[in-house]
């Protein structure tokens, strides 16, 4: 089964070779996309072996950089897909455990959550509270099984099939919890597996602000009414 | 009063410019009817401000101006909400042609091999 890793960068010149090369090891190709960065992270990304190195001409978020990285992956005839951070904050060794549960045909969709056990190093206690209070907007406003215990996990795997299937259009970070629901919603079998993420100053300086979760909202509210 | 002297030369002015447009073949003759009860409607209310009055009571709303006021706002607020969504479509729209003119270059750009030097740059 051919895996590939597919890693959204924005500004990640200084990190995304570290990423990569660490994530290399667990899979057998790495699709890179440089989301319109004001810095060389394509560059940085194309001179590591394995990996596809694909340019947005202008940022267009998160999601967007997924959904290109998604269909690159299938085009390139990918049986198992990896959504992994560029930022260094997911263990690339934790890779097998989501893939795992897709080879033994265990679900279609495997989710990392950073709330089954294993503790996120760093997490500071207002982002702690605002996932709580993520997971029951996602319930009531979105209608998620509460039993999902990460609301915004960025860390996931899906077989081909749920590549498929799973067309979200969701361009910036709300992508993650319309993911969530699209999966719930299906007839694909998913999953949650403990993952660890770790916060360090660099990430929490150059991640997302607690106010982002409103522009999350915002987000999710006007996707119920844009068509197309 | 003066400002319903103004008013109502507003009215007749876009009235007017309504028929125009209907005879150049612009807007359909049930289009035209539709915004000229409109303008003719605000020339009843310019000449009886009672009207006014008497919709607002109607509505259990206390004054005429003030019924104006809440039916602007709530339209406002329904233009500008349609206006965000009609600006995540574009965005939407952007998002497509940036994918596309990405997945271009897909075929064209293989991965560097395993046995170039690691410091390897392109010419680009
Ligand atoms: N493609 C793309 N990726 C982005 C963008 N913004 C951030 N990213 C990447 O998305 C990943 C996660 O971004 P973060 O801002 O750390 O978001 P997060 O991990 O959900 O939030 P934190 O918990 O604060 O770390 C990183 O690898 C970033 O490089 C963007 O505009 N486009
Ligand atoms: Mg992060």
């Amino acid at each position: 089964m051919k895996i590939i890793g597919i890693i959204p960068a924005y500004n990640e010149e200084k990190r995304i070779r570290a990423t990569a090369e660490a994530c290399l090891p667990f899979v057998d190709e790495l699709i890179v996309i440089d989301d319109g960065s004001a810095d060389n992270t394509f560059m940085a990304a194309k001179s590591i072996p394995r990996v596809y190195a694909i340019r947005h001409t202008i940022n267009r978020g998160q999601g967007a950089a997924l959904r290109t990285g998604t269909h690159a992956a299938l085009h390139l005839t990918a049986d198992i897909i990896v959504h992994i951070d560029a930022d260094g904050q997911h263990d690339p060794s934790q890779i097998p455990d989501l893939t795992h549960v897709i080879k033994s045909n265990q679900a279609d969709v495997v989710f990392g959550s950073r709330f089954l056990g294993q503790e996120p190093k760093g997490m500071p206690l207002s982002r702690r509270a605002l996932l709580l209070a993520g997971r029951w907007f996602n319930t009531f406003a979105q209608g998620i099984p509460k039993t999902i215990s990460d609301p915004q996990s960025g860390f996931r795997a899906l077989n081909r099939k749920a590549a498929v299937q799973i067309n979200f259009k969701q361009d910036r970070m709300a992508h993650a919890s319309e993911i969530l629901k699209l999966v719930t919603r299906s007839k694909l079998r998913w999953m949650e597996v403990p993952v660890t993420v770790t916060y360090t100053a660099d990430s929490l300086n150059k991640g997302q602000k607690n106010t982002d979760a409103l522009k999350i909202a915002w987000q999710l509210l006007l996707g119920i009414f844009t068509k197309s | 009063m003066l400002i319903q002297i103004l008013l109502i030369l507003g009215f007749v002015l876009v009235f007017a410019i309504t028929w125009r447009r209907f005879g150049q073949n612009v807007i359909t003759f049930r289009e035209a009817s539709l915004w000229s009860f409109l303008w003719l409607s605000g020339v009843a209310f310019t000449l009886y401000p009672g009207l006014t009055e008497r919709l607002a009571s109607f509505f259990g709303v206390g004054r005429g101006v003030d019924l104006i006021l809440y039916l602007a706002v709530a339209i406002q607020f329904f233009l500008i909400f349609k206006l965000f969504i009609l600006n995540e479509q574009s965005e939407r729209k952007i998002t497509n042609l940036v994918e596309r003119e990405a997945l271009s270059h897909l075929n064209e750009d293989e991965p560097a091999s395993a046995n170039r030097p690691s410091n390897y740059e392109s010419n680009g």
